[in-house]
């Protein structure tokens, strides 16, 4: 069969003027002749393939780059795309802003149960740990052959070595780590409106709580909430924690109390508030305020140097043997501080997501080490600062709280603003996380972010019951950080990343004995950063 | 037995893209690195008349390859038109590469002494550009030397950019038949039909073997890029089982006509007076057909290719 084909349009356009001998070329040669080729070469192969594709190097700057459009002028690409792509500072500083959350607040608490020294020797350690696996997550899609891994995230690639059991497991892990941020969520935002609202009932009843709670004396308070849990502690002394106990018990702070409690009543106040935001379609309304977390940092670290400040330092360094005021700088009870800091630390399902925007790629390594520096830097100043400044001869270091906001009393004023704060601030991140649960969920079981309205709301009355739930029985935050970070932690940091890279680096035959061994020591690693959780 | 043009070099050098890119081959992920390329029967690919393009890893097996390459050696030798061997220039085993390479030329000249030899250092984009002349040359220095007493014609070449196709172009070049005949009586047929430009094609390969102009044009890529835009046409038609024979492109200004011409050969005649009928064209193109095949046929050093035509 032969064609003899009569073509009216030409289906290859250059916009230039082949009568006149015009000068001016709207297009370089060389950019031309690649398109010619690019055009060419991608009918040879599959979409997906990269075989034939143009590696960076050939391909010209952005300044050659021209849109066509169908009238046949080109324009030029100005700038920014799209996707445009950040300096390294703005990569380093989104990175610190992800990783920032909530666990600032239990890294003091995390270091009392590690003991002074050991948790800052933890900390630096798990902090590097975390760090390794994080470049090993953010490699792990280029060592991937003929295969477009440009939009993949780690759970992809999982789904490449492991299958169908590896994309269900790192989404089941990715979940833990997602829903357990939304009951701690739900837990400190009971706190904070309690707190709130106290504060504010006070104010405007000018009562005064100073008697009611055991703690220092003086303009700058600390309290201890629960004094007698305190097993050093000596159990005659110290009211158990109340609320008035002065003399004028007016029938009203009696029925305010039985109203605004912060177990029983505040986290059903919040459901009104939460589930509405949570049916919403798109959470693009709430990603405008992220800025409102890095505030929030910000002013937890200057209120903590401010605290620091007034308090001075109270250390004593104890090494091994317990005091009744004090804790021994190295304790059986690190394995909790771990648990804590594998969450605190925890960017790993969306690192290379993060990292894609970077404007110059060879950077990533640094850029990544820069922020985990960052990141490492703020918690061990803040969780210092709490540790050191903790009045210990009134107090006990015992006291420190999983939430170290607890260990002061409603009515400090800079504390105040602080929960108020993170209040607002987690009202409007709370809709964010409700949001990726729902997409990946919906998406992997349905295949649809939205199947129905009756299917979200089923999936949000799940998630807000667990935080209730938990903040009504069992607020303790502390535990449930490190709970559902050293789960998480366990397949995205620990195993899933190890096995990837053992197992790429056997098919490209470079797999050494010192690197399985290091590998397989880091999933143990992970094993028993779990199981201690539970045996501890 | 037909006569085969070797395409040779280490595993990974690029073999399969280049005959994917010049020949218009679709390449299937599957069919890539299962080891090497064992190519012979499979080879569908025939230019030049009929001359087999075949596909071999030389080097870099594992034994049982080794073994099978040395056992079928007399076999893939025998009877070789052309060698083209490629060497990646970012290959760290220079030494190894040489070595293959000499084997390879040992038995060149054992079963085909007359084989053209050409050597393609390729993916020279991979090299910074103002270093590019130089690492060529010291490649080329070192082939010529040791292809001795065989003549090795070299070429730098990258799919990025003109020189894979010039390449290429000048390699069809010297195997076609009386092809300095042929430019003289292309230059005379364009004068006499008052075209601006004529092209001769490689009928498989779409590379300019030789061509006509009247006066200085533009675009210096202009020859590649209607290689690229009739190679992606044949793509369509190949999957509606359809061939392609010819194409007219007319507008206000020019009219081009594609079609095919000798044998070996496809012809590319650009007018840019539309006032003449493509009717006119074209029977144009007609008898000069008959007067080029003449000449193709005429006793030539390189008839080896005739013998097999008729």
């Amino acid at each position: 069969m032969n064609i003899h084909t009569f073509l009216n349009v030409p289906f290859h356009v250059e916009p230039r003027n082949i009568v006149d001998n015009d000068p001016q070329e709207r297009v370089s040669a060389e950019a031309a002749i690649l398109n010619s080729r690019v055009h060419y070469y991608s009918r040879l192969t599959a979409s997906s393939d990269r075989l034939l594709s143009p590696p960076n190097h050939v391909i010209p700057g952005p300044e050659e780059l021209y849109i066509y459009s169908p009238l046949g002028t080109a324009f030029k690409v100005t700038g920014s795309d799209p996707s445009s792509k950040n300096p390294s500072i703005i990569t380093i500083f989104a990175i610190w802003n992800t990783m920032m959350g909530t666990s600032i607040l239990s890294i003091p608490w995390g270091m009392k149960q590690a003991g002074f020294t050991l948790g800052i020797l933890i900390l630096i350690f798990t902090g590097l740990l975390m760090l390794y696996c994080c470049f090993v997550v953010l490699k792990s899609p280029k060592a991937i052959p003929y295969v477009d891994t440009s939009d993949w995230e780690f759970p992809d690639v999982c789904r490449y070595y492991f299958g169908k059991f590896g994309q269900w497991s790192s989404l089941i892990f990715s979940m833990v780590s997602l829903i357990g941020a939304m009951v701690v969520y739900w837990v400190l935002m009971s706190n904070f409106l309690y707190n709130s609202g106290q504060f504010i009932y006070n104010y405007a009843h000018d009562v005064k709580m100073s008697d009611s709670e055991f703690g220092t004396n003086g303009s700058d308070k600390v309290i201890c909430p629960f004094p007698n849990t305190n097993p050093r502690g000596n159990h005659s002394m110290g009211t158990l924690y109340l609320g008035n106990s002065g003399n004028e018990t007016s029938s009203s702070d009696v029925s305010f109390e039985h109203w605004w409690s912060k177990t029983k009543t505040i986290p059903l106040y919040l459901i009104p508030l939460l589930l509405p935001l949570l049916c919403f379609r798109s959470a693009s309304f709430f990603a405008r305020f992220t800025f409102l977390g890095t505030i929030s940092v910000v002013y937890l670290i200057a209120l903590v140097t401010l605290k620091a400040v007034h308090l001075g330092f109270h250390l004593e360094f104890h090494w091994f043997d317990t005091t009744q005021f004090y804790v021994p700088e190295f304790r059986l009870l690190f394995p909790q501080f771990t648990g804590v800091l594998t969450l605190a630390f925890f960017i790993h399902n969306c690192i290379i997501t993060l990292m894609k925007s970077n404007r110059n790629q060879e950077n990533n390594v640094r850029d990544l080490s820069v922020a985990y520096l960052l990141v490492g830097l703020t918690y061990l100043y803040v969780g210092v600062l709490i540790f050191a400044a903790f009045p210990s001869p009134p107090l006990f270091k015992d006291c420190i709280e999983p939430n170290f906001l607890d260990n002061f009393p409603s009515s400090d004023v800079t504390v105040f603003v602080a929960r108020t704060f993170l209040l607002f601030q987690m009202v409007t991140v709370y809709p964010l996380l409700g949001y990726l649960v729902r997409v990946q969920v919906m998406g992997q079981i349905f295949g649809n972010h939205y199947p129905s309205f009756f299917h979200i709301l089923a999936l949000n009355i799940i998630i807000v019951g667990a935080g209730v739930l938990m903040a009504r029985f069992y607020p303790n935050i502390g535990s449930i950080i490190r709970f559902s970070g050293a789960t998480c932690g366990l397949a995205l940091v620990f195993i899933f990343p190890a096995l990837v890279h053992m197992i790429s680096r056997s098919r490209q035959g470079l797999l050494r004995w010192p690197s399985v061994l290091f590998h397989s020591f880091l999933i143990v690693l992970g094993i028993a950063n779990l199981l201690a959780q539970f045996f501890i | 037995s037909l006569s085969s043009v070797l395409l040779m070099g280490k595993s990974g050098s690029g073999k399969t893209s280049m005959r994917s890119i010049i020949f218009a081959n679709y390449i299937a992920r599957d069919t890539r690195r299962l080891g090497a390329t064992i190519d012979v029967e499979h080879s569908h690919v025939r230019f030049l008349g009929n001359l087999v393009l075949n596909l071999w890893d030389c080097g870099g097996q594992d034994t049982f390859m080794e073994n099978y390459f040395t056992s079928q050696r007399d076999n893939i030798f025998r009877n070789v038109e052309v060698l083209i061997y490629i060497f990646d220039v970012e290959s760290r085993e220079l030494e190894k590469d040489m070595h293959y390479y000499q084997s390879c030329l040992e038995a060149i000249l054992q079963n085909s002494p007359d084989a053209k030899v050409f050597c393609l250092v390729h993916k020279m984009d991979l090299v910074q550009e103002d270093q590019r002349d130089l690492i060529f040359k010291e490649r080329e220095e070192d082939l010529k030397r040791l292809s001795r007493p065989l003549a090795c014609t070299c070429f730098r070449t990258s799919i990025w950019d003109e020189t894979l196709y010039k390449a290429w172009s000048s390699i069809v070049y010297q195997l076609i038949p009386n092809v300095q005949q042929l430019e003289t009586n292309l230059r005379n047929f364009a004068q006499i039909i008052e075209a601006d430009e004529v092209l001769l094609f490689e009928r498989a390969t779409f590379l300019v073997i030789s061509h006509y102009q009247c006066k200085e044009q533009r675009d210096a890529h202009r020859f590649e890029k209607i290689s690229n835009i009739i190679k992606q046409f044949k793509l369509s038609c190949s999957k509606l089982a359809a061939s392609f024979q010819s194409m007219e492109v007319r507008n206000s200004n020019f009219a081009a006509f594609i079609d095919v011409f000798t044998s070996n050969t496809y012809v590319m005649v650009i007018m840019s007076d539309p006032s003449i009928p493509s009717a006119a064209t074209l029977i144009n193109i007609r008898n000069a057909r008959k007067h080029f095949e003449k000449l193709e046929r005429v006793d030539g050093p390189k008839h080896s290719l005739h013998m097999r035509m008729r």
